[in-house]
């Protein structure tokens, strides 16, 4: 476990120089709070201010850990990285395992940095524990993009999985609602993405305190499919790693 | 012209190939891997792909401390047969040892250091960093600066791995082969990418490895550093070990030397039947033999009361030897077709 680490920690220190990846998780967020955060509207019953917080937050933690994992698997496992480790005494699951300890940690910060934003530029007023569930439901909601990012990483080369990357970020992100609330048919259909259930879960937490029990199922369920994924992805091409 | 030829030299190499494993040392205990046990055993090892056969049958096995070259055409099956080894790839049958275990497990102990031709490293970082995250990995690490020095990038030792020029990038490879205390290292074309000096070099540093008493195993196509590196050669093509002996053997086995001579009224019944012929060639007056043992050869003809003019006897190098070796064994194969191909 301590060379999966020390692996962690590589990737860590590499994504903190990555200015791309610091402008998709941090800056564009941040950029885009400050612009339309403040419109006097309502998200789900709660403060567009409160909504488009953690919209935001969602959004620059779902790209940091996939649209930044997939076109780097994919390019590792081009140029051999991944076979070169795997002559290593790292256990076979420590490449995958490393990626996603980095995105669970380096996500943490956009979180934290949209919801302080949030609190003090867009006046959003909770008690404490509704800041803690709403980063934790953002941060497991990591996971399940961690998880696809492994599976499209393993499974495309670097050409094809750059437009893949797009269009699933793009379907997520507004069929699950982070830029604007959904509502209508629209919402009747992106209710089924994981990046809907987790704004939901969010903004029901921030209204009432409460979550539906459908979403946070919906979550698992995600969790699991993506996860499934991710192993089929790796163990099918384990003789062309 | 004409060409005469008889395949019984290579047809016996690759008997006494098979036949390797019943050797001495075979069937000791080797958990150890000291000794003359085996570091590394084939067992009658396959894998193909589809109707392709890239490693066909294989048997070997290496022994403590010895260099060992894995000499063969492009696509006979050496980076398969590494990359089995390594773990990377399964057996489509047959069985691999490795210090008495299975490949993945004795990789995963540490006791192997390796260079693969598909290898790559971590964008990035710096070198330095880079070898850092590696040596960091092994049970028994190097000293990070004494691994910088070995493998000869302590200069560009703090540039980033994504900025560097192709023989850099191999030697940062090498040295990510060789940053454990592994007690084999296996590397795949190592010199591949390398200038005249650098290949020096890195052949120089490689001897000290091995000095300390561990085993190397080394895929290449260049026979001239097979020649001068190893102290034994497997020869493989088409999947197949066709001879395995130190290169003095494989030089020999092949017909390593050249006899050529004028002659008036050539008997070419008579030359096809002399000693230790492996191949004769005609032109007139001009007779060419490719031989074995290029005294009896030559005694055959003095004894015939035949005087030859302008006697040359030369000594062919491994280069014609694993030629002659391989060429033979893709005719024997399927005719014609591929035998062009792979020299």
């Amino acid at each position: 476990m301590s060379g999966t680490l020390a692996l962690a920690k590589a990737e860590i220190s590499r994504l903190r120089r990555n200015k791309r990846y610091l402008i998709f998780t941090v800056a564009l967020p941040v950029m885009f709070y400050l612009i339309f955060g403040k419109q006097k509207s309502t998200g789900y019953d709660v403060s567009f201010a409160a909504f488009y917080m953690v919209g935001m937050a969602a959004f620059g933690a779902f790209s940091g850990a996939f649209n930044n994992n997939t076109i780097r698997i994919s390019q590792e496992r081009k140029d051999g990285w991944i076979r070169q480790l795997r002559l290593t005494p790292l256990p076979a699951s420590a490449y995958v395992v490393a990626k996603i300890l980095a995105s669970m940690v380096t996500t943490v910060p956009s979180i934290v940095i949209v919801f302080l934003l949030g609190h003090f530029y867009g006046d959003v007023h909770m008690p404490i524990w509704k800041w803690v569930v709403c980063a934790l439901a953002i941060w497991i909601g990591t996971l399940i993009f961690a998880a696809l990012a492994v599976a499209l990483g393993y499974k495309l080369d670097p050409d094809s999985v750059q437009p893949v990357t797009i269009v699933v970020f793009f379907f997520f992100s507004i069929f699950g609602g982070l830029w604007f609330p959904l509502s209508g048919a629209l919402q009747k259909f992106g209710e089924f993405t994981p990046t809907y259930q987790i704004v939901k879960i969010t903004t029901d937490v921030i209204g009432h305190g409460t979550a539906a029990v459908g979403n946070v199922v919906g979550i698992g369920v995600w969790l699991v499919i993506f996860v499934a994924l991710a192993t089929f992805a790796v163990r099918s091409t384990a003789e062309t790693v | 012209m004409n060409q005469y030829g008889t395949a019984s030299g290579v047809a016996r190499s690759g008997g006494s190939a098979t036949g390797y494993a019943a050797e001495p040392g075979y069937g000791t205990s080797y958990g150890a891997g000291h000794g003359s046990a085996p570091v590394v055993k084939f067992e009658n090892v396959s894998k193909h792909y589809g109707s392709l056969k890239a490693v066909d049958g294989l048997n070997l096995d290496l022994r403590s401390g010895e260099t060992v070259a894995l000499l063969g055409p492009n696509g006979a099956g050496k980076s398969t047969s590494l990359d089995m080894l390594l773990a990377l790839r399964k057996p489509t049958s047959g069985k691999i040892e490795m210090f008495g275990s299975d490949p993945y497990h004795a990789v995963k102990s540490g006791r192997v250091g390796a260079m693969l031709q598909s290898g790559g490293l971590m964008p990035e970082v710096t070198v330095r960093e880079l070898v850092t995250l590696v040596t960091n990995l092994h049970p028994k690490p190097e000293p990070i600066d004494l691994t910088l020095k070995r493998a000869g990038i302590d200069k560009f030792a703090d540039q980033r791995v994504d900025r560097l020029s192709g023989g850099q990038t191999q030697r940062v490879r090498f040295a990510l082969a060789i940053c454990g205390k592994s007690e084999l290292i296996v590397l795949d074309e190592p010199t591949t990418a390398m200038d005249v000096e650098t290949r020096r070099l890195f052949w120089e540093s490689m001897k000290a490895e091995v000095a300390e008493g561990r085993t190397l195993l080394f895929a290449t196509h260049y026979l001239e550093e097979a020649d001068q590196a190893a102290d034994r050669i497997l020869v493989i093509n088409r999947g197949r070990l066709l001879a395995d002996g130190t290169p003095a053997e494989i030089k020999a086995k092949a017909g390593a030397r050249r006899i050529t001579f004028h002659l008036d009224q050539v008997d070419e019944q008579f030359l096809l039947g002399l000693p230790a012929l492996v191949n004769l060639e005609v032109r007139r007056d001009f007779v060419q033999i490719q031989t074995s043992d290029s005294d009896a050869t030559l005694y055959g003809v003095l004894d015939a009361g035949l005087r030859p003019r302008d006697i040359e006897v030369t000594g062919l190098g491994l280069e014609q030897a694993f030629l002659a070796i391989t060429a033979e064994d893709d005719a024997a194969a399927d005719g014609s077709a591929q035998a062009g191909e792979t020299i």
